[in-house]
Order: C-alpha cells, then sequence, then structure tokens
C-alpha cells in the first residue's frame, strides 16, 4: 500500500519536474536556434529547432576574430573578487545581525533594504560623478564596489535568515569547549551555513557576470569590457548580429551552470543537525 | 576551503595589479558612436591606417546604444568628460546643443573645405556648425525581392495591385505577403503622411498633427491592412525582416543600413523610391538625416588639433567611398557622388533617388516629443480602439503638452530656502530621536565590538555607495533640472511632487503595478518552493532536473525576452501554434491589446524569476533535520500537515528576506516590460512605475521630475515594506 502510494507520488513528481524542464528550456533552445541559424535572423515563421542551413559560424567567429575570451577573463576576475568579497562581508554581517544585539541592528537591517527601493536608474547620474571624482572611471575597483554593494543587501539578509535557523546551543556548546567567539563562528557556525554561503556567492557572482548599465558607464576601453558589454556590441538598434549574440549568449551561460553544478553539493548537503536538539 | 581561499586571494591580488585606474591619456582620442557592427568594423580598420600614419595618436572608437549614448555623453560631458568625438544621426545633436556640450567647428574647417560637402551634411545651428556628416541618409525606400518582383511599383495604385498579385500561398503552402514592414511604428509611418501632404512640426516647432492629411495617411494603412490585406495583421521589425528574408514577403519598406545586411543574406534584392500618391500628386518621402562627427566642448586646444587629424582623415573622399561601396549608404562629398563605382551600383543610384525625394529631419529637441505623441494614438488606430479622428487630436494635445512639459519654467527662488531649513530641521529631529541610540553606540561600543567588527565592513560599503547618489536625488526632486536647466537648476519645493501626483495615469499605473508585483512574486514562490520540495526529494536524475531548471536565471535575459517576444507573435509565434493545434483554442493576439500583452509580459517575468526563488527554497529546506518529519510520519501525519506544520514555519526565516527582496525588485523591474512589450505597446498601456517615469522622463529631459517620481516609489516601497516587516518580525531572530 505504502509503497504503490510512493510509486504514484514519484511518477507525478517526475511529470512535474519534467512538464517544468521543457518549459524552462523551450526559450533557451530557442536562442540555441537563433545562435546557428545563417543571416542574423532573429525571429523565423519556421518551428524547426534545427533550422535550414544550419551552421557553427557563429561560435568559430566568435573565439577566432572577437576578443571574447579576454571579455570572458574580464568577467572572471570582477566577478570572482565580487563572490569573494560578498561571501565575506555577507557571513560575517549575516552572524552579526543574526546572534548579536547591538546599537543600531534593526536600522541597519531596514537601511540595507531600503538601499534597494530607489530606482535604479536614477541613481546612474549621480554614482557616474561620484566615480568620476574618485577616479574610477575605466577601473575595476569602481565596478567591484558598485556590485559588491548590489549583491550586499541581499546576501545580508539571507545569510542572517538562514543563521536563525541554526541553533544557539550549538555556539554554547563550543564554547563551553573552549573555543572564542572567533571560532566558534568560524568552525562551527560558517560550515552549517553552506547552504546559504553557496546562495550567496552565486548570487554575488551572477550580479557582477550578467550587469550591463553601470558597466556601460564605467568601462570605456574596448578591452577592458566585461562579457555583457561585448555582448551589447553585437546588437544596434536595427540590425544585430544574432547569431553571434545568442552563440555568446550561450556560452556566458555555460560558467553559471557549472559553478552551480559545483556549489549544488554544498547546496543540497543534507546537514546533519538531528545531534542537536533545536 | 583553503584552496578557495588562496584562489580567491590571487585572484584579487592579480586584480590589484592589472588593472588599476587607467590615467587618461592625452593622446589618445575616443570616439563614441551608433554604428552598425559591420560599419564599426569598417571605422576599425580606418583608425588603424590612421594610426600608422600618426603613430604618436592613439584612437579608441566604442559602440554605444543610441540611448546609453545621450544619456552617457550628457552625463560625462557634464562632469567635464566624456569621448573627444560623438558619431550619430543629426537629430541627436539638438539637445546635444542645448546643454552646450558640443563644441562648434566653423574655425576647424575653412570654407573652401565645407564647400566640398552637400549642403545637407553640414549641421548648423544659429551660424554655429556642430556636425559634419560623413553619411546622409537613414532614409526608408521600398526594397524588394527581385526573385518575386520584376518591375518595382511607381504609384500607389501599382503597390496595391502588384501587392494583392503576390500576396498568396507559395509553391511551399506558406502564406506570402505583398508587402511587410514595421508599419506600428511612426518612423515608419512618416512617409505616407509626407505623401498625403502633411508633416508633423512646423516652422515654429509646434506640431501639425490634427490635419487631414494625417487621417488620410492612417486611412490608408489601416486600407492596406483591412481592404486590400497586402500586409500582415501583426509585424514588428523583427518579424517583418524574418518575412522578407525567408522570401515569404515580396516588398518591405526598410531603411538604408538593412541592405547590405539583406545581400550578405544572399538575396537578390532591387531599391525602388516609395510609391507616388495618386490622391495628393507627391511622392511618399522618408525622412532623411546626416550621420555624423561632432566635437566635445571639454576637449582641450592641445588635443584638438590631433582631433581635427583625425576627421580630416576619416572624411577623405577615398574612405568615404570605401564606406559607401561596403555598407551601402550614401556619401556627402560632392566629388565622391560622381564617382563611377558608385554612379554604378544600382543600389546606391536608387537610393540617391530616393534621397532626393526626402524630407531633412529638424534636428530640434520637439521632435522627440512628437515621436512620443504619435506613438500611442498610432497604435490604438491600427489596434482600432480609437477612430482616425479622435487620434490625430489626441496625438496633437499630448505632443503640444509634451512640448511645455519639455520648455516649462519653474523658477521659485523663495523655495530653495525654506527647502533647505525643512532638511535641516528633519536632521535635527532625527539626531534629536536619534540621541539615546547614538549615546548608547558610543557606550556599549566595546561591548558589542565583536558584532560591530562583523557588521560594519558590509554597512560601510552600502554607504559608501548609495549615500551620495541617494542625497543627491532627493535634492533633485525639489528641484526644476530640466532641459532649460540642467546646468542652472534650483530649488524649486514641491511642483515636482504636485505633478506627479496631479498625473491622471499615475493612480492607474500604480495598480497595475501592484497586480504586476503580486502576481509575480506569487509564482515565483509558489513553483520555486514546489520545485525545490521536488527536488529535495533527492529522486534519482535530480540533479539533471536541478541544472535544466535554473537555466533560466542563467542565461543573459536581453535575448530570452526577445524571444518571448517571438514566441507571443500571433501568427508565427509558438504559443498561439500551441493554442491552436494542440488545445484547440482561438489564437490570442498577445501584442496588439492591452491586457494581452501586460499578461505576456508577467509570464515572461514568471519564467525569468522561478528558478531564484527554487535556489533559495532548496538551500532553505536544508536547515530542516529530518527527525522532525520521521516523528510526523510516526504520528501519522499527512503530507499537508507536514507541509504546513515543519516545512513552512521552518523555510520562513530564509524565504521571507527572498520574498522581501524579490518584491522590491519585482516593483522596480524595468527590463522586461521594456524589452517584452517594447517599451510599453501597445499605447504605452504595459507599464509598471518605473518604466512610465523612465520613458515619461528621460525622454523628455525632465530630472527634476523623475527624481520626484523615483522618491514617491521609493516611499510607496517603504511604507509597504515597513507595514510587512512589522507582521513578519523578520527583522528578529526566531531565537530571541
Amino acid at each position: 500500500m505504502k509503497n504503490k502510494k510512493n510509486l504514484v507520488s514519484n511518477i507525478l513528481t517526475y511529470l512535474f519536474l519534467l512538464l517544468f524542464c521543457a518549459i524552462a528550456l523551450y526559450p533557451v533552445i530557442n536562442v540555441f536556434t537563433i545562435s546557428i541559424r545563417p543571416g542574423d535572423k532573429l525571429l523565423s515563421t519556421s518551428l524547426a529547432i534545427i533550422p535550414d542551413g544550419a551552421t557553427f559560424n557563429s561560435y568559430v567567429e566568435l573565439f577566432t576574430n572577437r576578443p571574447f575570451l579576454l571579455w570572458m577573463w574580464n568577467s572572471f576576475l570582477v566577478s570572482g573578487v565580487v563572490t569573494f568579497t560578498g561571501v565575506a562581508l555577507a557571513s560575517t554581517a549575516g552572524y552579526a545581525l543574526s546572534r548579536y544585539n547591538f546599537v543600531g541592528k534593526k536600522s541597519s537591517m531596514l537601511g540595507l533594504l531600503t538601499t534597494q527601493m530607489f530606482p535604479a536608474t536614477m541613481l546612474l547620474l549621480p554614482m557616474y560623478i561620484m566615480l568620476i571624482q574618485l577616479q574610477l572611471i575605466n577601473s575595476y575597483l569602481g565596478l567591484i564596489i558598485i556590485y559588491s554593494a548590489t549583491a550586499l543587501p541581499f546576501c545580508v539578509w539571507q545569510m542572517k535568515g538562514y543563521y536563525d535557523t541554526i541553533p544557539y546551543s550549538l555556539e554554547e556548546s563550543a564554547r563551553i569547549d573552549g573555543c572564542n567567539k572567533w571560532q566558534a563562528f568560524y568552525k562551527i557556525i560558517f560550515p552549517l551555513a553552506s547552504p546559504a554561503l553557496v546562495i550567496t556567492a552565486l548570487f554575488s557572482f551572477m550580479t557582477a557576470w550578467s550587469e550591463y548599465i553601470v558597466a556601460a558607464q564605467v568601462i570605456q576601453y574596448t578591452e577592458l569590457f566585461t562579457l555583457p558589454l561585448g555582448l551589447k556590441s553585437f546588437e544596434s538598434r536595427l540590425g544585430a548580429e544574432w547569431g553571434l549574440y545568442a552563440a555568446a549568449s550561450l556560452i556566458v551561460s555555460i560558467p553559471v551552470v557549472v559553478l552551480f553544478v559545483v556549489l549544488s553539493k554544498w547546496l543540497v548537503s543534507g546537514l546533519t543537525l538531528g545531534s542537536v536538539k533545536g | 576551503m583553503k584552496k578557495y581561499l588562496h584562489l580567491f586571494l590571487s585572484l584579487f591580488a592579480l586584480l590589484i595589479f592589472s588593472s588599476c585606474a587607467r590615467e587618461k591619456d592625452p593622446n589618445q582620442i575616443v570616439i563614441w558612436h551608433t554604428m552598425r557592427p559591420e560599419e564599426t568594423q569598417l571605422l576599425q580598420t580606418q583608425i588603424d591606417r590612421f594610426t600608422k600614419l600618426h603613430p604618436d595618436i592613439k584612437v579608441q572608437q566604442l559602440y554605444k546604444e543610441t540611448e546609453l549614448m545621450r544619456s552617457g555623453f550628457i552625463i560625462s560631458a557634464m562632469a567635464g568628460q566624456g569621448p573627444d568625438l560623438v558619431y550619430g544621426p543629426a537629430d541627436q545633436i539638438g539637445p546635444f546643443e542645448e546643454i552646450e556640450i558640443i563644441r562648434p567647428m566653423n574655425d576647424l574647417f575653412t570654407p573652401e573645405t565645407l564647400s566640398k560637402f552637400r549642403k545637407e551634411a553640414l549641421v548648423y545651428k544659429n551660424g554655429r556648425l556642430l556636425a559634419v556628416a560623413d553619411k546622409l541618409g537613414n532614409h526608408l525606400t521600398l526594397v524588394y525581392n527581385k526573385d518575386l518582383v520584376q518591375t518595382p511599383p511607381i504609384t500607389d495604385k501599382e503597390l496595391i495591385a502588384l501587392g494583392q498579385k503576390l500576396t498568396k500561398r507559395n509553391e511551399k503552402g506558406q502564406q506570402q505577403f505583398g508587402l511587410v514592414w514595421n508599419y506600428t511604428e511612426p518612423y515608419f509611418f512618416i512617409p505616407f503622411l509626407t505623401g498625403f501632404g502633411g508633416w508633423v512640426i512646423d516652422s515654429l516647432n509646434r506640431p501639425t498633427l490634427d490635419t487631414e492629411s494625417m487621417r488620410n495617411a492612417l486611412g490608408f494603412i489601416q486600407d492596406l491592412r483591412d481592404k486590400y490585406k497586402i500586409i500582415p495583421r501583426e509585424a514588428d521589425y523583427e518579424m517583418a525582416d524574418a518575412l522578407f528574408k525567408e522570401g515569404r514577403a515580396a516588398m518591405m519598406i526598410n531603411g538604408d543600413w538593412s541592405w547590405a545586411g539583406y545581400q550578405n543574406a544572399g538575396m537578390n534584392i532591387g531599391i525602388a523610391p516609395l510609391p507616388f500618391i495618386t490622391s495628393t500628386g507627391l511622392y511618399a518621402s522618408p525622412t532623411v538625416a546626416p550621420k555624423g562627427y561632432s566635437v566635445n566642448i571639454n576637449v582641450t586646444d592641445e588635443k584638438l588639433k590631433k582631433v581635427k587629424k583625425l576627421l580630416d582623415y576619416l572624411l577623405t573622399p577615398e574612405n568615404m567611398i570605401e564606406v559607401a561601396l561596403a555598407t551601402k549608404t550614401l556619401p556627402t562629398r560632392i566629388e565622391t557622388l560622381e564617382d563611377p563605382r558608385l554612379l554604378n551600383d544600382p543600389i546606391l543610384i536608387n537610393s540617391k533617388r530616393q534621397i532626393d525625394l526626402g524630407t531633412p529631419l529638424p534636428i530640434v529637441t520637439e521632435m522627440r516629443a512628437i515621436w512620443d505623441a504619435m506613438r500611442p494614438a498610432y497604435q490604438s488606430v491600427l489596434g482600432g480602439s480609437i477612430t482616425p479622428e479622435a487620434a490625430t487630436k489626441e496625438m496633437q494635445l499630448t505632443a503640444e503638452r509634451k512640448i511645455r512639459e519639455l520648455r516649462e519654467e519653474i523658477v521659485n527662488p523663495l523655495w530653495g530656502l525654506i527647502v533647505q531649513i525643512m532638511m535641516f530641521l528633519v536632521v535635527i529631529t532625527m539626531l534629536i530621536m536619534m540621541r539615546k541610540s547614538i549615546m548608547n553606540f558610543f557606550k556599549y561600543f566595546k561591548r558589542d565590538s565583536f558584532a560591530y567588527l562583523f557588521a560594519l565592513p558590509a554597512i560601510v560599503v552600502m554607504i559608501a555607495v548609495i549615500a551620495y547618489p541617494f542625497f543627491y536625488n532627493i535634492v533633485l526632486s525639489f528641484s526644476n533640472m530640466s532641459l532649460a536647466h540642467l546646468r542652472d537648476w534650483s530649488i524649486v519645493g514641491f511642483v515636482q511632487y504636485a505633478k506627479v501626483f496631479s498625473e491622471p495615469q499615475f493612480y492607474e499605473i500604480f495598480l497595475k503595478t501592484i497586480i504586476w508585483t503580486a502576481v509575480n512574486v506569487f509564482f515565483h514562490v509558489t513553483i520555486g518552493v514546489t520545485l525545490a520540495l521536488l527536488l529535495n526529494k533527492k529522486l534519482p536524475g535530480s540533479k539533471i532536473f536541478q541544472v535544466i531548471l535554473i537555466l533560466p536565471w542563467a542565461i543573459p535575459q536581453y535575448i530570452v525576452a526577445l524571444t518571448w517576444r517571438g514566441m507571443f507573435n500571433f501568427e508565427y509565434g509558438s504559443i498561439n501554434l500551441l493554442l491552436t493545434n494542440v488545445l484547440s483554442l482561438p489564437p490570442v493576439e498577445w501584442l496588439k491589446s492591452p491586457l494581452e500583452a501586460f499578461i505576456a509580459v508577467i509570464i515572461t517575468n514568471i519564467w525569468l524569476g522561478f528558478p531564484f526563488m527554487m535556489i533559495i527554497a532548496l538551500g532553505a529546506l536544508q536547515s530542516i533535520p529530518k527527525e522532525l518529519y520521521e516523528a510526523a510520519d510516526i504520528d501519522g501525519a499527512k503530507w499537508y500537515q507536514k507541509l504546513k506544520n515543519i516545512t513552512i514555519p521552518l523555510i520562513k526565516p530564509v524565504m521571507i528576506p527572498a520574498i522581501t527582496l524579490g518584491t522590491i525588485w519585482t516593483f522596480n523591474n524595468i527590463n522586461v516590460v521594456w524589452l517584452v512589450s517594447n517599451a510599453g505597446e501597445p499605447a504605452d498601456q504595459t507599464h509598471i512605475l518605473v518604466s512610465y517615469v523612465y520613458k515619461a522622463a528621460f525622454n523628455l529631459y525632465r530630472y527634476g521630475y523623475a527624481a520626484a517620481f523615483s522618491v514617491v516609489i521609493f516611499l510607496i516601497l517603504l511604507i509597504a515594506n515597513l507595514t510587512f516587516l512589522r507582521k513578519t518580525k523578520a527583522t528578529e531572530s526566531v531565537y530571541s
């Protein structure tokens, strides 16, 4: 009886997952079709996945005639540092906000949230003036600081939320065993929060990886371009190089997927919290 | 963990060494342009040749999207920086000239040099030479597929007759059209307006939209679609382009930018002037704009010499002809027009015929207001929701209002002082209210030093980045900063706020924004959590599902959003094909009616957003000890009881921040609306607050108004979130 019920529920689960995978995949496949369609057509009246005269020229062109690898490297550099900064600052700040009561705690939490409420496009003009005065135009430092600030509010809040689910008793016993505050955090709680760290890392990475508008203001030299800037250079209002654009978009998403696959070990890692009575 | 730390640290070191701020190089000339990719490549080749001749000068060319070019150049030039040269169609120069960010070039060229250019190529205003063009064009013509059309039509009657003959099923059984083009966009409609004797603006820069000619022209387009049925029911630029490229449209109305692309795609095309309108005796006359270079006002005299050298080189007859032949655009030097290579090119010859029949595009800033005013009413007529009479009246009134807004003068010196005093009072009250906290901060700083050590770095980064721009905007929202007062703006009080609230559309769009946010967040969370729960069963193959399901998040939004737009196409989109063929439902005109278009935008955004919530939920589920479920099983709990009593309460602390921020982001998410509905189409009916403020304010340079609008958006979100947080107590830890 129980087994039969399980079987039915498993089949339903698979069906549901398959349906959503199909929904998730279909537009992506469309992008793939554009990338191998000859003649730079964004749309087509045919629904064929493999278009007539399919060609991988766009991919070849991307790696041979365009500085695509350079842009990719630049983006890795920026995103890597932003990820590191995001994880370092959010894991600590989230911890303080979850575990300690201090003056200004509530306003800091609200303050972080309110930074997200102002329409971002309006902040561009003053931000640009600020960057010019600090001489951070055409420098990755300017980008990294802005991206970190963009990613932090979410990361801090979400780290805080996750720490909240980890019982206090863990640190208490660690402190009794002779750990200091830092050790209790670093040795006990930090590893336990790995699912949240994975999300923080992914989110910080994505913030930097796909951002275009700020980058377009800050970076003015082709050799400093990050991927989104490079991607946009294939496009113009009427008559873009859609083949290249689509091919590049797919390649751009590969590192994100790889990162996710690598990190998902820690994202879904059945923690043994059972030993502690929450 | 150690391993990764090392990797990150070395990355960090590399970064510090590789790219500290680059000094401004006095020998480097920077050009911003809006050229198409193949033009850009040619420009680069010519620059390379130039730098070989002048090794002491470096040149950097940079493509900018039209809008970013405009806003970016204004921002940076006003800050005393920016590129040395900007290149683009002359109509962008209007605002640049008014803000005084381009340097007149009268002294750079001798009258003798200037006399060698066609007169349209030299853009003057008030006697000042603002741009020198190397290309003439941006004009629409009739492009025809020579495999389907032997002789192009000359008159509108011939066009219709030929169109009807060619609108049929082709050999493959597919629907073929006589004519296609992006007719829903006013720019692509102008030739018919002129053909019926109308125009959009008079010599005093007043709109002239409410005319008999306009109504006749509107009627003509409707007839092409409904009476003669020679054009598709729905066609944006990309769809028209696809139909023409696939040989399923015999003729297309498109600009000089497209011809080279059709030839490169292997098509046998011909170019002909747009038809002669028999009832008026006029030719349909497209707008013609020169495209050329302007000099940034901030260029120093020293550098100007180098810039001049570069300009001279790029404007040589030889280089112009090279560009003309490769990109099928018309050069501007008189001597080049006699060159046999050009005279032997049938496309260029016909293009020149069309240009001679064209209408110059005025470079005044008012033109933006006119385009913006025409678009909604024009699209409503095509959609059948208003009559041509009502539409032309509405166009005229909207254009007049927008021009008033553009030129409005608000000065009130008194308010400057009042607002300053008010702000001072606000700061003082805040300090008084917070005095206890501030004193406590110092008192307990030592006790809480560990917490501060952990919390402050993140907070300091945030304040450093956000504080200045934020307060700058607050100040701006009380100001009259606009095209007329871009540099000399002053505080004028609450005028801009009053404008925001007296905008009749504000409330309607506010309601739409709430619906937009609620529906999106609801589906993001429910779909995300459901998928996470299913994945968390860890059935065989879950890993693969997981990876596929995050794809919508991983792939760059821009191109997928455009693919979705294609999927919503009435005739060829996969969604309608699914509806009609599989589910036997009637097809939906997704992008033409306001409600359906809004639903289409929401569907796209749900697709883009669910993976994010799924990942968060997946992470949250890991914090639930399995023992709880085991205990519940022993007690014989049903699945929904476990969901309600264990899962939901325990993932709440992690989900609440994600949902709160998700709501804020969705509320302010401009991208998807912009891309899928093509900036609010049809008829500006699919806007949410942010896209509306962006379009309404930035198109007309109303920065003070936009700032006030943004502050209102900010306050709405702030109040909503404070209420929400108080209810959920999310700032407090579950254990405290």
